[in-house]
């Protein structure tokens, strides 16, 4: 068994509010950059973009490896239950708008909302997916805390 | 699996943040260890067992065993 000398943690929500500021400082300035750079003409603004996206991205996964290293096992087992049954649960919640809208008749317009060209609303249509996942997840995140007190 | 965490917490007069801070987990993890709603893997199993000084066998039984 690993016997390593105790490492002292942050508590759960410290860490998670550390990484999540963290990472929307870090997004916001790719956000930033990305408006400012990203009008450069041709491919050399469409790859700044990418580049920008790419570093926000990775800074996020590592501030989230970071984060996980410092919950306890307990901790970690709720977001694995959250994000199994509730992000799988919240996507099947969703994927019935998302299918029903898809095959519903052409005189049935979409809200303006989702966007008129087709890449608006495939954006749509996942980031959708998305929020139905993250509600999800934060449903069956709370209810595993609430089962094991 | 039952457990004699809060019983021998109690012995010592720690509370669940003192506990917790010698697991190093959270006391909300201690709750639910004490609740017998979670079970600890078995390297927590052994560091409570190191921390009560007691074999795991006096502090985790499986549930309906007699002890």
């Amino acid at each position: 068994m690993n016997d390593l000398p105790r490492r002292k943690r942050l508590s759960g929500a410290a860490s998670f509010a550390l990484a999540i500021s963290a990472t929307l400082l870090l997004g916001g300035l790719a956000g930033v950059g990305s408006a400012v750079l990203g009008d450069q003409p041709g491919a050399v603004g469409f790859g700044l973009t990418a580049a920008l996206i790419t570093a926000a991205l990775a800074t996020g996964f590592v501030a989230c490896v970071w984060w996980w290293r410092q919950i306890d096992e307990a901790a970690r087992e709720a977001h694995k239950w959250a994000w199994w049954w509730g992000g799988s649960g919240g996507m099947a919640v969703g994927a019935v708008l998302l299918l029903t809208l898809m095959m519903r008749s052409d005189s049935q317009t979409l809200p303006e909302s989702f966007g008129s060209t087709p890449a608006d609303i495939f954006v749509s249509g996942m980031m959708s997916i998305l929020l139905f996942q993250m509600a999800g997840y934060s449903l069956a995140w709370a209810g595993w805390w609430l089962k094991h007190r | 699996m039952n457990n004699r965490l809060k019983v021998l917490r109690a012995e010592r007069n720690w509370s669940q943040a003192d506990l917790a801070e010698q697991l190093g987990v959270s006391r909300q993890t201690v709750n639910a260890l004490e609740t017998g709603r979670y079970d600890p893997s078995l390297p927590l199993a052994f560091k409570i067992a190191r921390v009560f000084e007691q074999p795991i066998e006096s502090i985790f039984s499986a549930q309906g065993t007699p002890r």
